[in-house]
């Protein structure tokens, strides 16, 4: 066994120093210096940072969306996955790849096409003066709703690919079983098919609500300045303010934001572990 | 054939006594339209000098920044960046001034282009102007105020804080409403209490083409130099004429502290600056002429800012005045506008 684990971390050994020389080191640095205030460590950065009125709105916009996308992901994640699971082999390959395949385009020539389908003439507001829902155009593009729309697409196959993946490991007559025995859909989602996936629920939530909070070019394009998030904030700073304490002090909320959605996430499993049927 | 800086540090590395006879220079510039510069500009310079082009491109900021990290030892020999950039540059201590008499074209140049920073610290090389593109047919634009106007309302388009564009737009604003200062306290306010009107405030000429292209936008300020984006649409798109004039800005080429490379710099500047490169350039769109004796077909000086007579109705900022008041500026639109 102790063989087992040496020879485990020699083979380890080689990517984790490169990981450390190539990207721990560089990003220790540059975080730390949101801690140096003249020549003393402190964390004055963060106090004047989060007394910004435009900061804090930034702050909880990111994590209002991240949240929002991460919740709906799930939702309509488990619903596909559990449409794609209960199909037969062949036809669930190919729906399987439909999913994937939005994950081998460019971002950038996704969140464009977003632009031409959530304008005015888009095919969203035709649909809208279609179906007399509004007598003229409603505008889209630029607003939160448009940045949710495009984080949503960008990263809803992930959850749906870890929740897929989980839920082929669902026993199947768990669930006739719990349907035998009287439980409604609900009941038995609850009860049974969540706490059965909650790994990749806890996987696909990671996946989703740390690349919201860190995607760049979608709420660049579709949300612009007037959607300031704190990615876009932080790339203001740096190309316009050459203001690298600020933007190390926003890199720092950024991971500290990912982070603590991952160990929140597995808490939330964890704690769900004792109702297991 | 396009030139990386890789290519200079392997020659460097595999440098001999005779290679070292071999001349190379590092230039540092935009990255718009690099296949034009390197068929009119890059090739025939090599062929004339017998010397290699190390390109490198980027925004301003990653190119200053990279220029500042190297301030002991130059790797770039000489760069082309806007004015109020190169200030920021000069007040670092990282240029040098141009010997002038080594540029036989400097006296073509307008005034204006000579030595926009003093003490031959920078020659201009391409100006621009910048008004308002408005869709004829939807509004009439005789002001920068007509931006408010109610007409507008949700199909205007202004220029982010962050671009070249918005201080000098915001200026023409201020000055359109009675406030022609440098605090841009008025315009920005103005703007604040309107922002709800404005579909957004773009950062790249290219999207806002776009968006005028879906009806998205029906006017927005903008860089004479993306004109051609507009005035190939099939919309009625036009250029205004707002009473308060015009406005626009410079870009300039600047030679970096003791490159040990300024012979070579100087000749490429020279050349550039040549009425015949500035001219070719022209025709092909890339860059309004510096040089007072280009002369281009009208068809070619609709798309640009050109001729005398036009340069001196431009309003421009001075360049210490936009590097002295940018973070004042930012800091007020984002809590008056953003907010």
């Amino acid at each position: 066994m102790r063989t087992n684990r040496a020879e485990a971390l020699a083979l380890v050994l080689p990517a984790a120093l490169f990981a450390t020389a190539i990207f721990l080191v560089p990003v220790g640095i540059l975080l730390s210096e949101a801690f140096r205030s003249g020549g003393t460590w402190s964390v004055d950065a963060y106090f004047e940072f989060f007394s910004q009125p435009l900061n804090q709105t930034v702050f909880f916009r990111t994590l209002k969306l991240g949240v929002l996308v991460t919740a709906v992901s799930a939702v309509i994640g488990y619903v596909a996955a559990f449409c794609i699971v209960g199909l037969e082999p062949r036809n669930r390959g190919r729906i399987f790849g439909l999913v994937v395949l939005p994950l081998m385009i460019s971002p950038v020539a996704r969140t464009y096409a977003w632009i031409v389908i959530l304008g005015r003439t888009g095919i969203v507001n035709q649909a809208i003066l279609g179906l007399g829902i509004s007598d003229t155009p409603v505008r889209i593009l630029f607003t939160e709703t448009a940045v949710f729309i495009g984080l949503l697409q960008l990263f809803m196959p992930l959850m749906i690919i870890s929740l897929v993946s989980a839920m082929e490991n669902l026993p199947r007559d768990a669930i006739s079983a719990a349907r035998v025995l009287g439980a409604n859909w609900l009941q038995v989602f609850l009860r049974v098919i969540l706490p059965l996936t909650r790994e990749g629920l806890v996987i696909g939530g990671t996946l989703v609500f740390t690349g919201s909070l860190t995607a760049y070019i979608t709420p660049a394009i579709l949300g612009g300045a007037k959607v300031l998030m704190l990615e876009t904030l932080l790339y203001q700073r740096v190309t316009v303010a050459n203001d690298f304490l600020s933007a190390s002090v926003i890199a720092m909320i950024l991971i500290v934001m990912s982070f603590s959605a991952n160990v929140l996430l597995k808490r939330v499993a964890t704690s769900r572990r004792g109702g297991t049927p | 054939m396009r030139k990386h800086s890789f290519l200079a540090i392997a020659a460097a590395l595999a440098a001999s006594p005779a290679m070292s006879e071999d001349r190379t220079l590092t230039i540092s510039v935009y990255g718009f339209n690099q296949d034009k510069f390197e068929e009119l500009l890059y090739q025939p310079f090599e062929e004339i000098c017998g010397c290699d082009i190390v390109v490198e491109t980027g925004n301003s900021v990653e190119r200053l920044a990279k220029i500042e990290a190297h301030a002991a030892d130059p790797v770039i020999d000489m760069a082309v960046i806007s004015s109020h950039d190169a200030l920021g540059a000069a007040r670092k201590g990282l240029l040098q001034p141009i010997d002038v008499s080594k540029l036989s074209n400097y006296d073509k140049l307008y005034d204006f282009a000579k030595d926009p920073l003093g003490d031959n610290l920078a020659v201009g090389y391409t100006f621009y102007a910048t008004s308002i593109v408005y869709r004829s047919d939807k509004v009439g634009i005789e002001s920068w105020s007509d931006l408010l106007s109610d007409e507008l309302a949700d199909y205007a388009a202004f220029p982010d804080i962050t671009t070249t564009q918005a201080p000098i737009s915001l200026y023409m604003l201020g000055k359109a409403l009675g406030d022609d200062g440098h605090s841009m306290a008025t315009p920005i306010s103005a703007i604040g209490e309107k922002a709800g009107n404005f579909v957004t405030f773009y950062t790249r000429s290219s999207q806002l083409a776009q968006l005028f292209q879906q009806e998205e936008v029906y006017a927005a300020p903008v860089g004479r130099f993306a004109w051609s984006r507009f005035a190939g649409s099939e919309l009625p798109i036009a250029w205004a004429a707002p009473g308060e004039g015009q406005t626009g800005g410079i870009n300039v080429m600047i030679m970096t502290k003791d490159n040990g490379n300024e012979d070579l710099a100087h000749e490429f500047m020279d050349y550039w600056l040549s009425t015949e490169i500035q001219t070719k350039l022209a025709e092909a769109l890339v860059d309004s002429p510096a040089n007072s004796e280009v002369v281009v077909a009208d068809d070619v000086a609709e798309n640009l800012s050109y001729g005398a007579d036009f340069v001196s109705t431009i309003n421009m900022l001075s360049p210490a005045v936009i590097l002295d008041n940018r973070d004042g500026w930012i800091s007020n639109w984002n809590e008056t506008v953003i907010q």
